[in-house]
């Protein structure tokens, strides 16, 4: 093709050129120098000293750290069902025709856009014990409320509610987008077939949505696993622990401890963990993305 | 098939699922004008009469402003820079051949499987390497040149776009340059406008990484702020409730204005 293709090589790299130096410099790099430090010992004023796997025998035996993974898993537990089969059912109910359907959609996602430090202070606020918002309406009808954030029980569920508060509206977007999807044809066909209301759902919508459930499943579940903000300001870790996750134990680790090494393999075994989950995903759902890569 | 006890009902679910929504946004706002003597003789959810701006006033009386300006800075490069180099690069991957270009794009795939999470400890150390620990360039660089997800994003935009396009410009001498100007930018500002709100809400929103590479107050962003307000002494609501109100009323604003732009951010990951 001419001398143009040549040329056309040039600008294309210049195009590219900014962002591979993002992705290199910034995502690429670091994930070579998590793993290398993960065997180092480094506490940032003295040069690090290479350990080999020593960091890693010590992350076998460290109770605290697998302490972390269980509180990190159940709080991905207590979020990603709720908010799923919540988001669903908004979607199901939204996905009609009625008055003032627009209007409540755009109620329940603008809880996606709040800053997450903000809305934790506000959640902290409405747990409170004694003035909170949520113990004085339960007073109201004669039930004492738990101590929220400060009973380790509490806790952590409690973390998981804003986790679902501000992502069930979001999701329920791609649900609907999905809903919307489904040609309308299917679903008069199954109607002369006589297929119930719970047929139909579990037979035409379900399985059409699978796509959507992966995407939303996928990108929800990575960001729970590192959730960090709502904890930093609603529990600190606390109480007894009970909300210390991972990626809230690797900031500590770091910042607090400057225990540079170790806080690497730490970040490693939350890589390692949001890697597997993913993959196992991908697995359940048996097929890859619907996206076309080519 | 819908009978007025249903639609009762769906409306009753509708309703209380919504009024979830937007309470806590409510409370930001009742609390945020009530005095130190109101919120502690009213119930949370109702407002403090006469409403009093003293907690606004407070807070916009100290630091807070010059915070609020730095969140404003940050979030305007981040997003000028993730709107220029996403766009140049998705435009390559979609439109441009050049070689090494589908080995490349596997490449920015795959950095869209790592965790910030993980990538957070050696750009500290990067940065600290090159001396830019509390620093704007600290605090800007590893985010400022267009993200992975939003060139994959953008990239299947400019890839749903008709083919022939370029051909006629080509035909008549127009660069890449000319055809990204002249011709594919105009058809893709839906694609921009959700662009640029998906990175306006998660840069002002941003707090780890503000956290870590800040140190003093040079550039001190308004949500690291806000989160120092708890650990002072004594918890004052309402304090804390003005400044959420400050950091919280643009997003809201963006949302009002631009919500279809959030509705296509759906659509744009070719789920649909």
């Amino acid at each position: 093709m001419r001398g143009g293709r040549r040329l056309g090589d040039w600008y294309a790299y210049l195009f590219v050129g900014p962002s591979l130096l993002g992705v290199v410099a910034f995502l690429l790099l670091p994930v070579v120098i998590v793993f290398a430090l993960s065997l180092f010992r480094w506490e940032l004023l003295s040069p690090p000293v290479f350990v080999g796997l020593e960091n890693y025998a010590r992350l076998a035996g460290d109770g605290e750290a697998w302490h972390s993974l269980g509180v990190t898993v159940l709080y991905v537990l207590l979020c990603i069902p709720l908010q799923t089969v919540l988001a669903l059912a908004l979607a199901l109910m939204l996905d009609r025709r009625i008055k003032g359907v627009r209007i409540l959609r755009s109620l329940f996602v603008i809880p996606w856009m709040a800053t997450p430090i903000v809305m934790g202070l506000v959640w902290d606020w409405i747990f409170d014990p004694r003035d909170g918002a949520l113990n004085r309406a339960l007073d109201l009808i004669g039930v004492t409320g738990p101590d929220w954030l400060s009973d380790p029980a509490w806790a952590l569920p409690a973390v998981a509610l804003v986790n679902v508060w501000q992502h069930t509206g979001y999701t329920m977007l791609f649900f609907l987008a999905g809903l919307q999807g489904i040609p309308k044809e299917l679903y008069d066909a199954a109607s002369t077939d006589g297929a119930t209301p719970a047929q139909r759902f579990w037979k035409i919508t379900l399985p059409l949505l699978n796509p959507t459930m992966f995407f939303v499943t996928v990108t929800n579940l990575i960001g729970a696993f590192q959730v960090f903000d709502t904890i930093f300001v609603m529990t600190d870790g606390g109480p007894s622990k009970s909300t210390d996750v991972l990626n809230f134990r690797i900031f500590g680790t770091a910042f607090r401890e400057f225990d540079f090494g170790y806080a690497s393999t730490l970040s490693m075994l939350l890589f390692a963990v949001i890697l597997l989950v993913t993959l196992a995903q991908v697995r359940f759902f048996g097929r890859r993305t619907t996206y076309d890569l080519s | 098939m819908t009978t007025p006890f249903r639609r009762t009902a769906l409306y009753a679910a509708l309703a209380a699922g919504a009024f979830v929504s937007v309470f806590p946004y409510l409370l930001v706002v009742l609390t945020a004008f009530k005095t130190r003597r109101q919120l502690s003789t009213t119930e949370p959810w109702l407002p403090g009469l006469p409403p009093s701006t003293a907690n606004l006033a407070e807070i916009l009386g100290g630091d807070f402003p010059r915070f609020l300006l730095n969140t404003v800075v940050m979030t305007v490069l981040l997003t000028l820079g993730q709107l220029v180099f996403t766009t140049f690069a998705a435009y390559a991957f979609a439109r441009l051949r050049f070689r090494g270009r589908d080995v490349l794009f596997w490449l920015y795939v795959a950095t869209m499987m790592v965790p910030s999470a993980v990538t957070v400890i050696p750009l500290f150390l990067i940065m600290r390497e090159l001396g830019a620990v509390n620093t704007w360039y600290g605090l800007l660089a590893p985010y400022i040149l267009g993200t992975p997800y939003g060139i994959f994003l953008m990239r299947q935009f400019f890839k749903s776009l008709p083919g022939g396009l370029e051909e006629a410009a080509r035909i008549d001498g127009a660069g890449p340059l000319t055809v990204l100007f002249r011709i594919l930018l105009p058809l893709c500002r839906p694609a921009i406008g959700t662009l640029a709100i998906i990175t306006v809400i998660s840069s002002w929103n941003s707090f780890l990484w503000p956290l870590i590479i800040t140190s003093g107050d040079e550039t001190k962003v308004v949500t690291v702020a806000i989160s120092a307000l708890k650990v002072g002494i004594g918890v004052d609501r309402g304090l804390m409730m003005a400044g959420g109100l400050i950091a919280l009323a643009p997003m809201v604003a963006i949302f009002i204005f631009f919500q279809k732009y959030i509705v296509r951010s759906v659509v744009l990951t070719g789920l649909k």
